[in-house]
Protein backbone atom coordinates (compact mmCIF):
# COMPACT_ATOMS: atom_id res chain seq x y z
CA UNK A 1 0.00 0.00 0.00
CA UNK A 2 1.21 3.76 -0.80
CA UNK A 3 2.16 6.38 1.81
CA UNK A 4 0.26 9.61 1.57
CA UNK A 5 2.16 12.59 2.25
CA UNK A 6 0.47 14.70 4.84
CA UNK A 7 1.94 17.99 6.36
CA UNK A 8 1.58 18.54 9.84
CA UNK A 9 1.85 21.64 11.75
CA UNK A 10 2.01 21.77 15.21
CA UNK A 11 -0.62 23.13 18.11
CA UNK A 12 1.12 25.21 20.45
CA UNK A 13 -2.90 26.02 22.38
CA UNK A 14 -4.75 22.97 23.92
CA UNK A 15 -8.51 23.10 25.02
CA UNK A 16 -12.07 23.28 23.28
CA UNK A 17 -11.60 26.90 22.41
CA UNK A 18 -8.11 26.15 20.60
CA UNK A 19 -9.00 22.80 18.92
CA UNK A 20 -12.60 25.12 17.40
CA UNK A 21 -10.17 27.57 16.39
CA UNK A 22 -8.21 25.27 14.53
CA UNK A 23 -11.12 23.51 12.81
CA UNK A 24 -12.74 26.87 12.39
CA UNK A 25 -9.60 27.27 10.22
CA UNK A 26 -10.29 24.06 7.89
CA UNK A 27 -7.78 22.11 9.99
CA UNK A 28 -8.11 19.06 12.15
CA UNK A 29 -6.64 18.58 15.79
CA UNK A 30 -4.69 15.41 15.63
CA UNK A 31 -2.32 13.46 18.63
CA UNK A 32 0.68 11.43 16.82
CA UNK A 33 2.36 8.95 19.81
CA UNK A 34 3.67 5.78 19.91
CA UNK A 35 7.01 3.72 20.80
CA UNK A 36 7.55 4.81 24.13
CA UNK A 37 7.87 8.74 22.74
CA UNK A 38 6.17 11.86 23.88
CA UNK A 39 2.70 12.65 22.33
CA UNK A 40 2.93 14.78 19.45
CA UNK A 41 0.21 17.32 19.61
CA UNK A 42 -0.37 18.62 15.78
CA UNK A 43 -3.23 19.52 13.14
CA UNK A 44 -3.65 18.69 9.72
CA UNK A 45 -5.11 19.80 6.90
CA UNK A 46 -8.97 18.54 6.56
CA UNK A 47 -9.58 18.26 3.27
CA UNK A 48 -6.69 16.14 2.23
CA UNK A 49 -7.17 13.90 5.56
CA UNK A 50 -10.60 13.32 4.71
CA UNK A 51 -9.53 12.12 1.45
CA UNK A 52 -6.68 9.94 3.01
CA UNK A 53 -9.16 8.55 5.30
CA UNK A 54 -11.28 7.10 2.11
CA UNK A 55 -9.12 4.09 2.20
CA UNK A 56 -8.90 1.71 5.10
CA UNK A 57 -6.12 1.78 7.80
CA UNK A 58 -4.13 4.22 5.11
CA UNK A 59 -0.13 4.99 5.76
CA UNK A 60 -0.04 8.43 6.48
CA UNK A 61 3.71 9.93 6.34
CA UNK A 62 3.29 13.77 8.39
CA UNK A 63 5.77 15.81 7.26
CA UNK A 64 6.70 19.01 8.83
CA UNK A 65 6.91 17.63 12.71
CA UNK A 66 9.07 19.58 15.46
CA UNK A 67 12.28 17.88 15.17
CA UNK A 68 12.17 18.83 11.26
CA UNK A 69 11.80 15.36 10.20
CA UNK A 70 8.82 13.09 8.75
CA UNK A 71 7.48 9.96 10.29
CA UNK A 72 5.14 6.69 9.32
CA UNK A 73 1.78 6.49 11.15
CA UNK A 74 -1.38 4.60 10.63
CA UNK A 75 -5.03 6.24 12.02
CA UNK A 76 -5.55 4.36 15.48
CA UNK A 77 -8.68 6.74 16.55
CA UNK A 78 -10.95 8.55 14.34
CA UNK A 79 -13.53 11.41 15.97
CA UNK A 80 -16.18 12.53 14.02
CA UNK A 81 -19.33 14.35 14.01
CA UNK A 82 -22.03 11.93 14.53
CA UNK A 83 -24.41 14.02 12.36
CA UNK A 84 -22.35 16.01 9.88
CA UNK A 85 -19.17 13.43 9.75
CA UNK A 86 -16.72 15.78 9.77
CA UNK A 87 -13.18 15.21 11.54
CA UNK A 88 -12.89 16.26 15.01
CA UNK A 89 -9.82 14.60 16.07
CA UNK A 90 -7.47 12.21 14.74
CA UNK A 91 -4.89 10.11 16.96
CA UNK A 92 -2.29 8.35 15.22
CA UNK A 93 0.23 5.83 15.84
CA UNK A 94 4.00 5.90 15.12
CA UNK A 95 4.89 3.39 12.89
CA UNK A 96 8.41 1.62 11.08
CA UNK A 97 8.74 0.25 8.37
CA UNK A 98 8.52 -3.80 8.51
CA UNK A 99 6.94 -3.56 11.93
CA UNK A 100 4.45 -5.84 12.42
CA UNK A 101 0.90 -4.11 13.72
CA UNK A 102 -2.35 -5.40 14.40
CA UNK A 103 -4.98 -4.35 12.17
CA UNK A 104 -8.96 -4.26 11.10
CA UNK A 105 -9.70 -5.29 7.89
CA UNK A 106 -12.53 -5.14 6.02
CA UNK A 107 -14.10 -8.24 4.38
CA UNK A 108 -15.46 -7.89 0.69
CA UNK A 109 -17.95 -10.38 -0.55
CA UNK A 110 -18.40 -11.04 -4.59
CA UNK A 111 -20.97 -13.31 -5.82
CA UNK A 112 -24.60 -14.89 -4.62
CA UNK A 113 -25.53 -17.31 -2.79
CA UNK A 114 -27.92 -20.28 -3.66
CA UNK A 115 -31.68 -19.39 -3.66
CA UNK A 116 -33.41 -20.15 -0.68
CA UNK A 117 -30.94 -19.12 1.67
CA UNK A 118 -30.36 -16.20 3.36
CA UNK A 119 -26.71 -14.41 4.15
CA UNK A 120 -25.97 -13.79 8.09
CA UNK A 121 -22.60 -12.25 8.09
CA UNK A 122 -21.39 -11.76 11.51
CA UNK A 123 -18.06 -10.25 10.90
CA UNK A 124 -17.59 -7.12 8.42
CA UNK A 125 -13.91 -6.76 9.71
CA UNK A 126 -11.12 -9.41 10.69
CA UNK A 127 -8.09 -8.61 12.96
CA UNK A 128 -4.70 -9.47 10.89
CA UNK A 129 -1.13 -9.41 11.69
CA UNK A 130 0.44 -7.49 8.69
CA UNK A 131 3.88 -5.26 7.88
CA UNK A 132 2.32 -1.50 8.54
CA UNK A 133 4.06 -0.92 5.20
CA UNK A 134 1.75 -3.72 3.69
CA UNK A 135 -1.71 -3.93 4.58
CA UNK A 136 -3.94 -4.96 2.07
CA UNK A 137 -7.00 -2.79 2.09
CA UNK A 138 -9.73 -6.04 1.46
CA UNK A 139 -10.13 -9.80 2.20
CA UNK A 140 -12.10 -11.03 -0.45
CA UNK A 141 -14.35 -14.11 -0.34
CA UNK A 142 -16.50 -15.81 -2.73
CA UNK A 143 -19.60 -16.55 -1.43
CA UNK A 144 -21.25 -17.38 -4.97
CA UNK A 145 -23.67 -20.52 -4.88
CA UNK A 146 -23.48 -21.47 -0.83
CA UNK A 147 -26.01 -23.30 -0.29
CA UNK A 148 -28.40 -23.25 3.41
CA UNK A 149 -26.16 -24.08 6.26
CA UNK A 150 -22.81 -23.85 4.73
CA UNK A 151 -20.78 -21.08 7.07
CA UNK A 152 -17.76 -19.81 6.61
CA UNK A 153 -15.10 -19.30 9.94
CA UNK A 154 -12.15 -17.02 10.41
CA UNK A 155 -9.72 -20.20 9.95
CA UNK A 156 -11.06 -20.31 6.15
CA UNK A 157 -10.24 -16.95 5.09
CA UNK A 158 -7.80 -16.64 2.34
CA UNK A 159 -5.34 -14.29 3.76
CA UNK A 160 -2.55 -12.54 1.91
CA UNK A 161 0.70 -13.26 1.88
CA UNK A 162 2.75 -11.74 4.83
CA UNK A 163 -0.24 -11.66 6.85
CA UNK A 164 -1.31 -13.60 10.12
CA UNK A 165 -5.13 -13.87 11.51
CA UNK A 166 -5.06 -12.16 14.96
CA UNK A 167 -8.36 -12.87 15.36
CA UNK A 168 -10.03 -16.05 17.00
CA UNK A 169 -9.43 -18.74 14.45
CA UNK A 170 -13.20 -20.36 15.05
CA UNK A 171 -15.19 -17.19 15.03
CA UNK A 172 -17.87 -17.60 12.52
CA UNK A 173 -17.54 -14.92 9.24
CA UNK A 174 -21.04 -16.25 7.70
CA UNK A 175 -23.27 -18.05 7.43
CA UNK A 176 -26.30 -19.33 5.42
CA UNK A 177 -29.98 -19.16 6.93
CA UNK A 178 -32.87 -20.37 5.39
CA UNK A 179 -35.39 -17.52 4.38
CA UNK A 180 -38.45 -17.29 6.02
CA UNK A 181 -41.21 -18.71 4.58
CA UNK A 182 -44.20 -16.51 3.77
CA UNK A 183 -46.17 -18.06 6.45
CA UNK A 184 -43.93 -16.99 9.07
CA UNK A 185 -43.53 -13.37 8.18
CA UNK A 186 -47.50 -13.47 8.29
CA UNK A 187 -47.04 -15.27 11.67
CA UNK A 188 -44.88 -12.51 12.93
CA UNK A 189 -46.53 -9.75 11.88
CA UNK A 190 -49.92 -11.26 12.95
CA UNK A 191 -48.08 -11.82 16.74
CA UNK A 192 -46.51 -8.43 16.65
CA UNK A 193 -50.13 -6.68 15.57
CA UNK A 194 -51.86 -9.09 18.67
CA UNK A 195 -49.39 -8.24 21.38
CA UNK A 196 -49.92 -4.78 20.60
CA UNK A 197 -53.60 -5.10 21.37
CA UNK A 198 -53.09 -6.94 24.23
CA UNK A 199 -50.75 -4.55 25.60
CA UNK A 200 -53.11 -1.69 24.88
CA UNK A 201 -56.23 -3.51 26.76
CA UNK A 202 -54.60 -3.62 30.15
CA UNK A 203 -53.03 -0.20 29.66
CA UNK A 204 -56.91 1.33 28.92
CA UNK A 205 -58.04 -1.07 32.51
CA UNK A 206 -55.57 0.66 34.19
CA UNK A 207 -56.07 4.12 33.37
CA UNK A 208 -60.02 3.65 34.17
CA UNK A 209 -59.18 2.29 37.40
CA UNK A 210 -57.26 5.48 37.50
CA UNK A 211 -60.14 7.42 36.61
CA UNK A 212 -62.56 6.02 39.27
CA UNK A 213 -59.83 6.70 42.25
CA UNK A 214 -59.18 10.40 41.15
CA UNK A 215 -62.58 10.83 40.91
CA UNK A 216 -63.42 9.24 43.76
CA UNK A 217 -60.62 11.57 45.29
CA UNK A 218 -61.88 14.93 43.38
CA UNK A 219 -65.44 14.03 44.91
CA UNK A 220 -64.14 14.02 48.08
CA UNK A 221 -62.19 17.27 47.73
CA UNK A 222 -65.36 18.79 45.92
CA UNK A 223 -67.41 17.69 49.11
CA UNK A 224 -64.34 18.90 51.48
CA UNK A 225 -64.52 22.69 49.75
CA UNK A 226 -68.46 22.85 49.96
CA UNK A 227 -67.98 22.07 53.96
CA UNK B 1 -43.87 -4.97 22.01
CA UNK B 2 -41.04 -4.02 23.82
CA UNK B 3 -41.70 -3.52 27.90
CA UNK B 4 -39.07 -3.40 30.85
CA UNK B 5 -39.73 -6.97 32.81
CA UNK B 6 -39.15 -5.25 35.93
CA UNK B 7 -38.53 -1.48 37.04
CA UNK B 8 -36.97 -0.01 40.20
CA UNK B 9 -39.07 2.78 39.96
CA UNK B 10 -42.73 3.09 38.61
CA UNK B 11 -42.82 6.43 38.06
CA UNK B 12 -39.67 9.09 36.79
CA UNK B 13 -39.00 12.07 35.91
CA UNK B 14 -39.26 13.03 32.03
CA UNK B 15 -35.66 12.72 30.38
CA UNK B 16 -33.56 15.41 29.60
CA UNK B 17 -33.34 16.20 25.63
CA UNK B 18 -30.53 18.28 25.68
CA UNK B 19 -27.12 16.81 23.92
CA UNK B 20 -25.73 14.99 21.21
CA UNK B 21 -25.79 10.61 21.59
CA UNK B 22 -22.91 9.69 23.00
CA UNK B 23 -22.63 6.28 21.64
CA UNK B 24 -24.21 3.78 19.03
CA UNK B 25 -24.06 6.63 16.61
CA UNK B 26 -22.22 4.09 13.37
CA UNK B 27 -23.54 1.02 12.05
CA UNK B 28 -22.50 -1.63 13.59
CA UNK B 29 -24.52 -4.91 13.22
CA UNK B 30 -26.14 -4.39 9.54
CA UNK B 31 -25.32 -2.26 6.73
CA UNK B 32 -27.72 0.50 6.60
CA UNK B 33 -29.28 1.93 9.47
CA UNK B 34 -31.61 4.98 10.25
CA UNK B 35 -29.94 7.80 11.99
CA UNK B 36 -31.46 9.95 14.35
CA UNK B 37 -31.02 13.90 13.70
CA UNK B 38 -33.49 15.54 16.29
CA UNK B 39 -33.41 14.45 19.82
CA UNK B 40 -37.22 13.15 20.23
CA UNK B 41 -39.15 10.34 22.76
CA UNK B 42 -39.46 7.31 20.81
CA UNK B 43 -42.65 5.02 22.09
CA UNK B 44 -43.07 0.88 22.32
CA UNK B 45 -45.27 1.37 19.62
CA UNK B 46 -43.83 3.75 17.28
CA UNK B 47 -40.69 1.29 17.87
CA UNK B 48 -42.94 -1.74 16.75
CA UNK B 49 -44.55 0.20 13.78
CA UNK B 50 -41.34 1.42 12.46
CA UNK B 51 -40.12 -2.28 12.56
CA UNK B 52 -43.32 -3.45 11.14
CA UNK B 53 -43.21 -1.28 7.92
CA UNK B 54 -39.43 -2.32 7.42
CA UNK B 55 -40.24 -6.32 7.76
CA UNK B 56 -43.17 -5.70 5.69
CA UNK B 57 -41.44 -4.17 2.92
CA UNK B 58 -38.44 -6.33 2.97
CA UNK B 59 -40.69 -9.62 2.79
CA UNK B 60 -38.46 -12.51 3.60
CA UNK B 61 -35.18 -11.79 3.42
CA UNK B 62 -32.96 -9.11 5.35
CA UNK B 63 -32.39 -9.06 8.82
CA UNK B 64 -33.42 -6.16 11.36
CA UNK B 65 -31.68 -5.03 14.78
CA UNK B 66 -33.17 -2.32 17.04
CA UNK B 67 -30.99 -0.22 18.88
CA UNK B 68 -33.07 1.30 21.50
CA UNK B 69 -34.98 0.53 24.44
CA UNK B 70 -38.19 2.04 25.54
CA UNK B 71 -36.63 1.90 29.25
CA UNK B 72 -38.10 5.23 30.97
CA UNK B 73 -42.08 5.51 31.66
CA UNK B 74 -43.93 8.46 31.02
CA UNK B 75 -46.93 9.50 32.75
CA UNK B 76 -49.93 11.00 32.27
CA UNK B 77 -53.01 12.39 34.23
CA UNK B 78 -56.42 11.31 33.64
CA UNK B 79 -58.78 13.77 31.34
CA UNK B 80 -60.83 16.50 33.25
CA UNK B 81 -58.90 15.70 36.63
CA UNK B 82 -58.37 18.93 38.92
CA UNK B 83 -54.68 19.25 40.04
CA UNK B 84 -52.61 17.98 42.66
CA UNK B 85 -53.34 14.88 44.21
CA UNK B 86 -50.58 13.20 43.32
CA UNK B 87 -48.47 11.96 39.81
CA UNK B 88 -50.54 10.45 37.24
CA UNK B 89 -50.10 6.53 36.52
CA UNK B 90 -47.81 5.60 33.47
CA UNK B 91 -48.74 5.73 30.30
CA UNK B 92 -46.44 5.47 27.97
CA UNK B 93 -42.95 3.72 27.74
CA UNK B 94 -40.36 5.70 25.88
CA UNK B 95 -36.42 5.77 24.52
CA UNK B 96 -35.33 9.08 24.83
CA UNK B 97 -32.78 9.52 21.58
CA UNK B 98 -30.38 12.40 20.98
CA UNK B 99 -29.08 13.21 17.77
CA UNK B 100 -26.77 10.65 16.55
CA UNK B 101 -28.59 7.92 17.49
CA UNK B 102 -28.69 4.81 15.48
CA UNK B 103 -31.77 3.25 15.99
CA UNK B 104 -32.52 0.56 13.22
CA UNK B 105 -30.09 -1.44 11.45
CA UNK B 106 -30.84 -3.85 8.47
CA UNK B 107 -28.88 -6.66 6.30
CA UNK B 108 -28.97 -9.05 3.60
CA UNK B 109 -31.08 -6.94 1.09
CA UNK B 110 -30.09 -4.91 -1.99
CA UNK B 111 -29.67 -0.89 -1.33
CA UNK B 112 -32.49 0.22 -3.09
CA UNK B 113 -34.49 -2.00 -1.27
CA UNK B 114 -33.34 -1.49 2.37
CA UNK B 115 -33.47 2.57 1.29
CA UNK B 116 -36.92 2.05 0.32
CA UNK B 117 -37.77 0.20 3.58
CA UNK B 118 -36.11 2.72 6.10
CA UNK B 119 -37.88 5.47 4.26
CA UNK B 120 -40.99 3.53 5.31
CA UNK B 121 -39.87 2.63 8.91
CA UNK B 122 -38.91 6.55 9.18
CA UNK B 123 -42.49 7.86 8.67
CA UNK B 124 -43.57 5.63 11.85
CA UNK B 125 -40.52 7.85 14.17
CA UNK B 126 -41.52 11.22 15.47
CA UNK B 127 -37.98 13.10 14.75
CA UNK B 128 -36.53 13.81 11.36
CA UNK B 129 -34.08 10.63 10.47
CA UNK B 130 -31.48 10.10 7.79
CA UNK B 131 -30.25 6.99 6.03
CA UNK B 132 -26.47 5.77 6.77
CA UNK B 133 -24.23 3.30 5.88
CA UNK B 134 -22.05 0.82 7.28
CA UNK B 135 -18.49 2.32 7.11
CA UNK B 136 -15.66 -0.15 7.50
CA UNK B 137 -11.70 0.36 7.73
CA UNK B 138 -11.53 4.02 10.10
CA UNK B 139 -9.72 3.17 13.91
Amino acid sequence: MSEVRIAAEPRTEFGKGAARRTRRAGKVPAVLYGHGTDPQHISLPGHDLMLALKTPNVLLRVEGLSGGGSELALPKGVQRDPIKGFLEHIDLLLVKSGEKVVVEIPIELSGEIAPGGMLDQQLVQVAIEAEATHIPQQIEISIEGLEVGAQISAAELTLPSGTELSTDPEALVLHVVPERTAEQLEAELAEATGEAEAAEAPAEAAEAEGEAAEAAEGGEAASGEQE
Amino acid sequence: MLIPRKVKHRKQHHPKRTGMAKGGTRVNFGEYGIQAVEASYVTNRQIEAARIAMTRHIKRGGKVWINIFPDRPLTKKPAETRMGSGKGSPEWWIANVKPGRVMFELSGVPEPIAREALRRAMHKLPMKCKFVKREVGEG
